[in-house]
């Protein structure tokens, strides 16, 4: 299954991609987190937060 | 084989560490209840379909803390406990409570106001690293070496405005062979370690510094259990400096990454981390 980068609108494959996954654009780089499954659906990632660590 | 044991896992994304813990879970034939950190809401009561165990994946120390709460006041252990996570979020308090269990520990003096910050600094002594109180992957960390560089960092970083920005915590930069050590720990054992390299003064593997398999030489492994309990034990990540004077602990990680570490070492972290969520559970 493919969806578009809402960012660059690059083809990008759901492959074995889990909910919430989160990877960068193959082609833009954008940090992307899966959002749906059926249907695969992608939104831009999080953004870093201050209290954000280990 | 599954006998209906529920392994919780609070998180805010799936980065590979996350994605290997549900495929270790899986596995194991366990049931994996997921709680997403953006929209978990919390009531007094418990609710009626509590996982077993919850082991906590959150990057956020805020919501780590309150969810671990939550899930303790509902009777349900998690991993790493509430506390361990209050405490080894903070590195002031992690600081004292190394120190207080006689774990070797850089030099540290900590000033609560932009007026004092530069006294504790040099009561450090130059090189000397500032750090915030809470956070990690290296963000808003600075090495001063003189008056002016302290001055500086610690102008910008009060002008952040949050009170937290004018808490500076000074520690005294371990001169060390390019490189400091990580050795994580599960329960009662120090299951890997590595190197981690850097060009630079910072090795947060976050901050793209090389890493390396490290031998678990008995000081390594007897400091890093003695650290991981100073916090009360669990699953962390104990970060050591190579001194003149033997190894010292600088921080103790309470959600650790293992990425890298597992790809140095070839071990098995993730199912460490759920065998032993799974003994907790059982319990």
């Amino acid at each position: 299954m493919t969806t578009q980068c809402p960012e660059c609108e690059a083809a990008v494959e759901s492959r074995t991609m889990v909910l919430g996954e989160v990877f960068p654009c193959p082609d833009c780089g954008t940090e992307l987190e899966v959002t749906g499954k059926e249907p695969f659906r992608i939104e831009p990632a999080p953004k870093e937060a201050e209290d954000w660590g280990e | 084989m599954s006998d209906g044991f529920r392994l919780g896992i609070f998180l805010t994304i799936v980065r590979p560490e996350e994605k290997a813990l549900l495929a270790a879970a899986q596995e194991r034939g366990l049931e994996v209840v997921r709680y997403d950190d953006r929209d978990t809401t919390f009531a007094l009561e418990p609710p009626s379909d509590l996982p077993d165990v919850l082991v906590n994946r959150s990057v956020s120390h805020t919501r780590s803390v309150y969810a671990t709460r939550y899930f303790a006041h509902y009777g349900v252990p998690t991993v790493n406990e509430p506390e361990v996570l209050e405490l080894a979020g903070d590195k002031i308090r992690t600081s004292m409570r190394l120190y207080a269990r006689g774990v070797p520990t850089p030099r540290t003096v900590v000033a609560l106001s932009p007026e004092a910050a530069p006294r504790a600094v040099e009561a450090v002594g130059y090189p000397a690293v500032l750090k915030p109180a809470v956070g990690s992957w290296g963000r808003l960390m600075a090495k001063v070496d003189s008056a002016e560089s302290a001055e500086q960092v610690i102008e910008h970083k009060s002008a952040l405005g949050a009170p937290i920005h004018s808490v500076f915590y000074a520690q005294e930069y371990v001169t060390k062979p390019g490189r400091d050590l990580r050795a994580f720990v599960v329960g009662d054992e120090v299951v890997a370690a590595m190197y981690r390299r850097s060009e630079g003064w910072r090795t947060n593997a976050a901050r793209g510094g090389s890493v390396e398999a490290a031998p678990l030489t008995p000081e390594l492994t007897e400091l890093s259990l003695r650290a991981a309990a100073a916090v009360g034990g669990g699953v962390l990540a104990v970060d050591l400096m190579e001194s003149s004077g033997g190894l010292v602990v600088h921080e103790v990680n309470p959600t650790p990454e293992f990425k890298a570490l597992a790809g140095a070492t070839g071990a098995d972290i993730a199912g460490r981390i759920v065998d032993y969520a799974e003994r907790i559970g059982r319990q």
